[in-house]
């Protein structure tokens, strides 16, 4: 057999890579977890996703029956759909940590600046996945929470908005945009996704594994990646499996009312979580800065912030922790905010 | 390290080997326990079609007797299922607009009556007197070989 | 004094702008607003003023097809004058003949209202305001008491007191007050015990106009209350099915020997209440024991309806606790409520048979309930078990994965044989 797949694809030489691989060990070898977790993840996120295409239809008078169908009647449908809507969150929960501990750990120095700049492509098509796929249940918090997301590329002066029209497949979130959603989800930023992280995963087997700066030099302890490092990373894919299980079996994801996008908008809608720091800024900006409207000003500052992500590796300092001390301030900031978006609001004091 | 002193000779080995065992054997019923509602879940419930856009009764067409109505249930809601002296199918939703009582069909006015405080609509759902502010919604209903089908509004 | 009067009443004539030409016969010139609105006297400048908004203008009355006189007159003895009708301020027993001269014309209203009523005069005179009225008693309503003298608008526009949410507090307006009431030797209370009733709150708060009113029962022009006899017949106006049940029950014909008012009997006439089981028990609320001593065949009777529709009352309750329990594990119940919903039907059709006062009605109705709350009730517990099995096939997967990660953790603290560790 192993004779058959040498000759083939060079099963040996694979193996022998694989073999060579090792992980360093030292106090910040935990973080080094992270990224596995968030693959594994996106993994379950692919496998309950493509299950539940099996059942799902994308469109308007057929959506939202289709998951209560998945809910109801179909066998352990409630488990595969609970697992992928919680996973989602727990998927980007994973990608944001393994930014952070990145960030930190200055992971991101020459030669790995392409690996960052991968990443975070990846961080911007997990919020991509993660807002295309919330309308697709086509429920009343999903629908309107759509309204309220795509009204802010609108805000982008000269083509904000011919590009919310791209969006929303028309000047309203209507059908058309659940089917443009539903392309975007299950199959544009799959595609995308599949090339950059293809060529995260081959950036990080070239280098390696990054060593933070305050252990280098010291003694260079290792194991090895398979099986020494797999196992321990199987310890934790196994966990959080167990974790969705107990979620879904717990907390199914509820079902929603349909849509009717005739009915104002009930009180309380709000996205995602990872969503609600930009929403809850949005709130706070006033009309008219300096004559600018504020709205636009915010889009320009997420904008901003985009791109800085992105350029963190050219923008960090040796030695100074001056994108550290950002990093700090606008996380506490994204945290501050998003715990006010999630307080209940006194009727007066509703923006 | 003790493991590197405890990692060679023979009791070593069946000790290696029974972990491997056990790793293996748990590994694989974790498995199981993962494909089993996998395996479920691919094999499609009885009723595949219904609920979602169409409603499948368990009623013959001939079972329904000509110039009356019945109440069905359909995704937990009344529905008022009515068959003309003609032989025609035609559904409307049963829950009356004014105070959500059930209406019912009135056989000998051809007409659809609420009991609670005499509201009446016509067999098309529209409102004819009494307190009911909005018609009733009539459904689509069709007959697939035998059996009577009702499009969800 | 007079020629600069005149002066000013040839001026405000001349600017008087005539918005609308009249469509029919009346004059253009309304001599007396000018001269009235001018004069700005409180008593009598506000109806000139209110009129311009009457429906009467918009058609071309004008003040002297009430007031008669001559409105084309500049001076006011000329305008006024008695030999040309003219009557002032009508004394309160003129005026249902002043409306009437023209609403009770059936060829003259079918030119500007073909659909409007023509009996409004001769149902008034039935009503006890017409009685009391022709009695000489002027403390009652006619038509401008309701309707008002100046600006009056059609009974549709939400400005006329009459309209259908301001009918009732019109009607208070005397029927609310004590002194004049007792004069009447008539409760001053029907107002305030209807707004603690059913159908002051489908009124007000739901907004749902079939809900009765005052005219609603009582009628608009011949206003009197129902006659004891004709209580049921006006209630089963909307309460068809009650009202028919109660005339095929044994309580019909000797209500109507002992001259009780029918469904009021039991359900008052202002204050009707949302009715309970209390209603057949024996306590503060009861109805029966009015009539029926304890221990009599009547009490045994409202007891074994009571406890019949108690117990459906029960199970519906029991089989809803238990879907609500599901549905908040998050299981989806949709079709139970269903049966749900079918079961609280079952239970307001038997609580309506009980206008028949005959248990065994009651009982028929209360069986095929208690059969669908059942169904409910098991499908509730359906889901409840549902739950318990996902929850213990949860255990099982947690329990094989904890199993697993210690496996894991064994072969990993085992170390790899042979394996290579810097600084050991």
């Amino acid at each position: 057999m192993r004779a058959w797949a040498r000759d083939r694809i060079g099963w040996d030489d694979l193996v022998h890579i694989a073999a060579k691989k090792r992980v360093p060990v030292h106090r910040y070898t935990l973080f080094y977890y992270l990224g596995g977790m968030a693959l594994f993840l996106f993994l379950v996120q692919v496998a309950t996703g493509i299950l539940l295409l099996l059942y799902y239809r994308p469109s308007s008078s057929e959506a939202f029956e289709s998951v209560q169908y998945v809910m109801a009647d179909v066998p352990f449908g409630w488990l595969i759909r609970s697992i992928h809507s919680w996973g989602a969150n727990l998927f980007v929960g994973v990608v944001i940590a393994h930014l952070i501990s990145v960030l930190f750990l200055k992971a991101y120095r020459a030669p790995r600046e392409m690996t960052w700049v991968t990443g975070a492509v990846l961080l911007f098509l997990a919020l991509g996945f993660g807002f295309s796929g919330y309308l697709l249940p086509w429920n009343t918090l999903a629908f309107f929470a759509t309204k309220v997301g795509t009204d802010v590329p609108a805000q982008i002066p000269v083509i904000g908005h011919l590009l919310s029209r791209i969006l929303r497949g028309g000047s309203d979130v209507s059908g058309a945009t659940l089917s443009r959603f539903y392309g975007i989800h299950v199959a544009i930023l799959p595609a995308i996704t599949t090339l950059i992280l293809g060529a995260h995963l081959l950036l990080v087997q070239r280098h390696g594994m990054s060593i933070p700066r305050s252990v280098e030099g010291k003694s260079r302890r290792s194991i090895s990646f398979v099986p020494e490092f797999l196992m321990r990373d199987m310890v934790g894919w196994l966990a959080a499996v167990g974790l969705l299980a107990a979620l879904a079996a717990f907390f199914p994801w509820e079902l929603g009312v349909k849509a009717d996008p005739f009915a104002s908008a009930p009180a309380g809608i709000r996205p995602e979580w990872y969503f609600l720091w930009m929403f809850q800024g949005l709130k706070y900006l006033p009309s008219k800065i300096a004559g600018i409207p504020g709205e636009m000003l915010g889009v320009f500052f997420f904008g901003a912030l985009a791109a800085a992500v992105v350029a963190v590796p050219w923008l960090d300092r040796r030695g100074k922790q001056g994108v550290a001390v950002a990093a700090v301030l606008i996380l506490i900031a994204a945290a501050v905010l998003t715990v006010l978006a999630l307080l209940p609001v006194p009727t007066s004091a509703r923006p | 390290m003790e493991a590197t002193a405890k990692a060679s000779g023979p009791d070593a080995v069946t000790r290696r080997s029974w972990v491997s065992w056990f790793l293996g054997t748990s590994l694989g019923a974790t498995l199981v326990t993962f494909f089993y509602p996998v395996l479920n879940y691919l094999v499609p419930p009885e009723s595949s079609e219904p609920s979602l856009s169409e409603f499948e009764l368990d009623l013959k067409a001939s079972d329904v007797a000509p110039a009356s109505g019945r109440i069905v249930p359909i995704g937990g809601k009344p529905v008022l299922l009515l068959k003309n002296a003609a032989g025609e199918l035609s559904a409307l939703t049963a829950t009356c607009t004014h105070l959500d009582c059930t209406v019912q069909y009135r056989a000998e006015r051809s007409d659809v009556w609420c009991a609670c405080h005499n509201g009446t609509y016509d067999v098309k759902g529209r409102n004819l007197s009494g307190p009911p502010p909005r018609p009733l919604t009539p459904l689509e209903v069709y007959v697939r070989g035998e059996k009577i089908v009702i499009k969800r509004a | 004094m007079r020629n600069r009067l005149f002066v000013l009443v040839l001026l405000a004539g001349a600017s008087s702008a005539r918005a609308q030409s009249p469509p029919k016969a009346p004059p253009a010139v309304n001599g007396c607003i000018e001269c009235h609105t001018v004069l700005d006297d409180p008593r009598i400048t506000p109806p000139a003023r209110l009129f311009a908004d009457d429906v009467h203008a918009k058609a071309g009355f004008t003040c002297v097809f009430c007031h008669g006189g001559d409105a084309r007159q500049e001076y006011q003895e000329d305008a006024h004058d008695p030999k040309k009708g003219f009557i002032g301020k009508p004394r309160p027993e003129q005026i249902p003949q002043i409306c009437g001269k023209c609403h009770s014309d059936p060829a003259l209203m079918k030119q500007y209202d073909p659909s409007q009523r023509v009996d409004q005069l001769s149902e008034y005179r039935t009503s006890g305001h017409g009685k009391a009225l022709a009695r000489g008693d002027i403390a009652v309503a006619q038509c401008a008491s309701c309707h008002g003298a100046h600006g009056i608008q059609p009974v549709k526009d939400s400005r006329s007191p009459v309209s259908p949410t301001r009918v009732a507090q019109t009607c208070n307006h005397c029927h609310g007050d004590a002194a004049l009431m007792a004069a009447h030797k008539l409760p001053s209370d029907p107002y305030e015990k209807w707004s603690r009733s059913v159908h002051y709150r489908a009124r007000v708060e739901k907004a749902d106009l079939s809900a009765p009113t005052c005219n609603s029962c009582h009628g608009n022009h011949g206003a009197a209350p129902p006659q004891v006899g004709s209580v049921t017949n006006v209630c089963g106006t909307c309460h068809v099915t009650f009202a028919d049940q109660f005339k095929l029950s044994p309580h019909w014909e000797p209500f109507k020997d002992m001259g009780l008012p029918g469904c009021v009997t039991c359900h008052e006439n202002h204050e009707i209440v949302k009715p309970s089981e209390a209603f057949l028990a024996e306590g503060a609320q009861s109805r029966c024991s009015s009539c029926h001593e304890a221990g009599s065949a009547g009490a045994r009777a409202a007891a074994v309806m009571r406890a019949d529709l108690v117990g459906l009352d029960g199970e519906i309750q029991r089989a809803s606790r238990l879907v609500d329990r599901a549905a908040e594990a998050g299981m989806e119940v949709s079709k139970v409520r269903f049966d749900l919903v079918s079961a609280s039907n079952a239970l307001t059709k038997a609580r309506s048979e009980v206008h028949l006062f005959r248990p065994s009605a009651v009982h028929v109705a209360v069986a095929e309930g208690l059969a669908v709350a059942r169904k409910a009730a098991a499908g509730g517990e359906d889901r409840l078990k549902e739950r318990d099995y996902r929850r213990r096939g949860l255990f099982v997967s947690l329990g094989l994965i904890l199993l697993t990660i210690t496996a894991l953790v064994v072969k990993i603290r085992e170390g790899v044989p042979g394996s290579r560790e810097n600084g050991e």
